[in-house]
């Protein structure tokens, strides 16, 4: 090639990739090249979504810009804010009399401590702010915490939130009151046992009765596989009284005939089919890492005629050069191998959907309990889970020997447990109690657990790592703390 | 006959038009040299220990040497030759270059082409028409260089390509260290008529002297800025990012990289320097920076400006590469800046480079310069992706 070339050839190169990226940007196409860093947590799922993030109208000015990206935020973490009984919401400082503390840290705005795309800065939990945030409005005036709280005169503020006493959004467990109400609780209950687990594996059925082998309603080549039948028949579908056609053959209605159900057969069901029957299950799983790619608040795919008609090329540019720039069409589920976190490398291209978890046809809970977490999840804790006193209590359990709800599978505590109008369900958004680990400590720990152990024991990074086999080596003063500060306030009161 | 600044250009040029990358000031003062030993030889002027002075104003009917004769004659106080060396290397090196090209082209040897380089930047170059002109002046050198009798214009032209430091590139398979007595030698010979003899050695020596004196001055200031910029440009890719204080509070920092205000104001201000340091290297540098900061100061200021870019990447990024695009406009970015450093280390580290024995460096030069305009040319293209990032997203 001609040296004269050269420099023709990198413009040339480089004019075409810019045109490119701007036809990416602004009409459709794949955007991940223009990335400019790693999302926190789980939100790469969704990174390539980015309209459901940057909301704000092109050339936004930077104040809407950044309302559009928290009104985003809230959006989709609104809910569990509300549910944690957030300490600092959002409310609490658009009052005009915090004006004082927007300069120091703008609790208004979630990008204030939240801000994606720099994982070198990011923190636990998300944060990216230094961790001793605290001191901006605690340090001081009213709010000075060492003023009434003389146990706190020593104290750092990155100690704050990272020594089991405090978060910032989800103090449910750590207040003070409730601090004083679970002072002195023995480690470990007397019947100590998962309510909702034991009244939900001791429900009554439906009254629809079971189904055996025999009563399989199925085209003749598919009952031809005895193993598959064999496992629906002992499946809790086959209990329930759910046949094939239920799940291959939805359209040929309650009473299908084999008939009817072979004219309607679909051989692999896509999830929409047990959303059909398992709605609460279903909703909450698109809240959850394992399924976010379907939150209903993800931004869907552009299309390129609508992008083209508002920067007004759509006269120039024919339909098929538009419908080829078209974004690439998202994938639904999540890979095992785009994780982010330990993963087993013989389960990289598993997909996460219902039947990652629940083999179809041997919809065993068990399995999905704790073996299916195993046979994705590689870190230590998961590890450890086989040989500690929770999986101990599980095994227990499942063989009969121990009441139902006293055993501990993964599920117990990842995926607790909820009750809705009489009906109770697995929270299929599994890190809705994830972290901060305290989250964890109402809905599932002090079903079995004194509130102060099961501080010290979540407080415990490498007990925790450990899967909770030992005793915690880590000892949370918040509960002594207040309680000796309610005492002098009643002897204060009294005197 | 060809006058001594038609001979140095025909020697420095090739066939295709594109000149020896020969250090500047050593040209300059040689063409200066080369028009005053012109008209010594047409006895307009004579020399003595403390002026230069013109002692037959009638013009030689060369316009490049009139034109510097109608300059002696119009000034009255005493100037030496040293002086005008250094008058005229620097206020008339380009317009000699111009009229010495134009005339060479006037009597066909040399064709003047008119290009573009990316179609955005103005390009004249010469190339020979006829090479015989080259071969003979060459040959004459050549010749003198042996054990030949020269002719007193030989010994001139000798004195001035010794002064550009071309002889390595002219004889690229001779060892020209060997010359150097003969060159010494052929200096102390009486070979010029007794009219012109003590003219033409003073312009000699005075020619050699100071453009050995400015091309060190320029060279080592040259040298020592590169190695400036080069050393930030080491650091921006060694460097790991600079962490952030683990204590919360308003930081300089955390301000540079992080607020949206303070990025645009570095990023735009990149963006100037960068703009302004290509505006230095192609258009102005012929024109207004020759004027207002000498005929070298667009090197020196395009280093200076380059040195600044390195300092001003470091307040818009803290040393982080970023991800995708942005990786790429940074590696693209630092590209250019390490080329430009290196390009500048290398023509201000000539002389050192000689000493050491590595005397082919004009093919290296000029890759590095070439180098650094290619890592140029995507930076556009990139700007512009990034630009739109920020404000689409």
């Amino acid at each position: 090639m001609s040296p004269k070339i050269v420099p023709w050839a990198v413009v040339a190169a480089t004019l075409a990739g810019a045109a490119w990226f701007a036809a990416a940007m602004t009409v459709g196409g794949d955007r991940s090249a223009l990335l400019i860093g790693e999302t926190t947590d789980a939100h790469h799922q969704i990174e390539l979504a980015c309209e459901t993030c940057h909301a704000a109208p092109a050339f936004a000015s930077a104040a809407k810009a950044e309302k559009a990206l928290n009104r985003a935020c809230r959006k989709c973490h609104d809910k569990e804010l509300k549910a944690a009984d957030d300490s600092h919401p959002r409310r609490k400082f658009r009052n005009p009399r915090m004006a004082v503390y927007w300069e120091k840290l703008d609790a208004r705005l979630c990008t204030t401590c939240h801000v994606e795309h720099r994982p070198e800065i990011v923190r636990a939990s998300a944060v990216t702010v230094a961790m001793d945030f605290c001191v901006a409005c605690h340090s001081e005036g009213d709010q000075d915490v060492r003023a009434e709280r003389p146990s706190h005169a020593g104290l750092a503020f990155d100690t704050c939130a990272s020594a089991g006493c405090h978060n910032y959004h989800d103090n449910r467990a750590l207040y003070e009151e409730f601090l004083v109400r679970h002072a002195g609780e023995p480690w470990l209950a007397d019947a100590p046992a998962h309510e909702l687990s034991a009244r939900q594996r001791v429900r009554k059925r439906p009254a629809r009765a079971a189904l055996a082998r025999g009563d399989a309603v199925a085209p003749r080549a598919a009952l031809a596989d005895p193993a598959w039948l064999d496992r629906w028949a002992d499946s809790g579908h086959a209990a329930a009284g759910v046949n094939c056609g239920a799940c291959h053959a939805p359209k040929a209605g309650k009473n299908a005939t084999r008939e009817t159900v072979e004219a309607s057969w679909i051989e692999a069901p896509g999830t929409a089919v047990c959303e059909d029957c398992h709605r609460p299950q279903a909703r909450t799983f698109v809240l959850g890492r394992h399924g976010m790619r379907r939150h209903p608040r993800v931004a869907k795919p552009r299309d390129p005629l609508r992008q083209l008609r508002k920067i007004g090329l759509s006269e120039f540019v024919p339909e098929t050069v538009a419908l080829w720039l078209a974004d690439p069409a998202p994938p639904t589920t999540m890979t095992v191998a785009e994780a982010r976190i330990p993963m087993r490398s013989d389960a990289a291209h598993g997909t996460l959907d219902c039947g990652t978890c629940h083999t179809p046809h041997a919809v065993d809970v068990r399995h999905a309990a704790a073996e299916a977490c195993a046979s994705c999840h590689d870190d230590p804790h998961t590890r450890a889970y086989f040989a500690s006193p929770h999986h101990a209590l599980w095994r227990a359990e499942l063989a009969g020997e121990a009441p139902p709800g006293t055993g501990v599978s993964c599920a117990t505590c990842h995926m607790p447990k909820t009750e809705r109008r009489g009906r109770i369900a697995t929270d299929h958004n599994q890190n809705d109690n994830l972290r901060p680990n305290e989250k964890m400590i109402r809905p599932v720990c002090l079903d079995c657990h004194g509130l102060g152990f099961s501080l010290n024991a979540l407080a415990d990074g490498a007990l925790v790592e450990r899967n909770f086999t030992g005793t915690p080596a880590v000892r949370v003063e918040s509960i002594g703390w207040a309680t000796r500060r309610a005492q002098a306030t009643k002897r204060e009161a009294g005197g | 006959m060809l006058t001594f600044a038609e001979e140095i250009l025909l020697l420095l040029g090739d066939e295709e038009g594109v000149f020896l990358p020969v250090e500047e000031h050593a040209f300059e003062c040689a063409l200066a040299g080369a028009v005053l030993m012109d008209l010594a030889f047409a006895y307009r002027i004579d020399t003595d220990l403390e002026k230069l002075v013109a002692i037959d104003p009638a013009p030689t009917g060369n316009p490049m040497l009139d034109r510097v004769l109608e300059k002696i004659v119009a000034r009255t106080d005493t100037t030496d030759t040293r002086t005008w060396v250094g008058v005229l290397s620097r206020e008339d090196a380009a317009v000699l270059r111009e009229q010495a090209l134009e005339s060479l082209a006037g009597r066909g040897v040399l064709e003047r082409r008119d290009g573009r380089f990316l179609w955005a930047f103005g390009a004249v170059r010469y190339p020979a028409l006829d090479d015989g002109a080259v071969r003979t002046i060459k040959a004459r050198i050549e010749d003198v260089l042996s054990d030949d009798i020269p002719h007193p214009r030989d010994v001139a032209l000798i004195s001035l390509v010794d002064a550009c430091e071309i002889l390595p590139d002219l004889f690229p398979d001779r060892d020209v260290a060997a010359f150097g007595p003969r060159i010494a030698l052929l200096r102390r010979m009486d070979l010029i008529g007794r009219e012109v003899a003590g003219t033409i050695a003073d312009i000699q020596r005075t020619v050699v002297r100071e453009a050995r004196a400015r091309a060190a001055r320029f060279q080592k200031l040259l040298l020592v800025l590169s190695a400036f910029g080069g050393l930030g440009v080491a650091a921006t890719l060694l460097s790991p990012p600079i962490p952030l204080a683990d204590r919360f509070g308003p930081g300089l920092f955390e301000s540079l990289w992080y607020d949206g205000v303070w990025k645009q104001w570095s990023g735009y201000l990149l963006l100037g320097l960068s703009v302004a340091g290509l505006g230095v290297a192609t258009i102005v540098k012929k024109r207004l920076v020759a004027r207002i900061a000498g005929s070298h100061g667009w090197r020196l200021f395009h280093i200076v400006l380059g040195i600044a870019c390195v300092l001003v990447l470091f307040a818009h990024t803290g040393f982080r590469f970023g991800a995708n695009m942005n990786a790429a406009l940074m590696a693209f970015f630092v590209a250019a800046l390490l080329s430009g450093a290196l390009a500048g280390a290398a023509i201000g580290g000539t002389p050192r480079l000689r000493k050491m024995g590595i005397r082919k460096t004009g093919r290296q030069n000029r890759l590095l310069i070439g180098l650094h305009a290619v890592a140029i040319c995507p930076l556009p293209a990139l700007l512009i992706v990034h630009l739109l990032s920020v404000y689409l997203y």
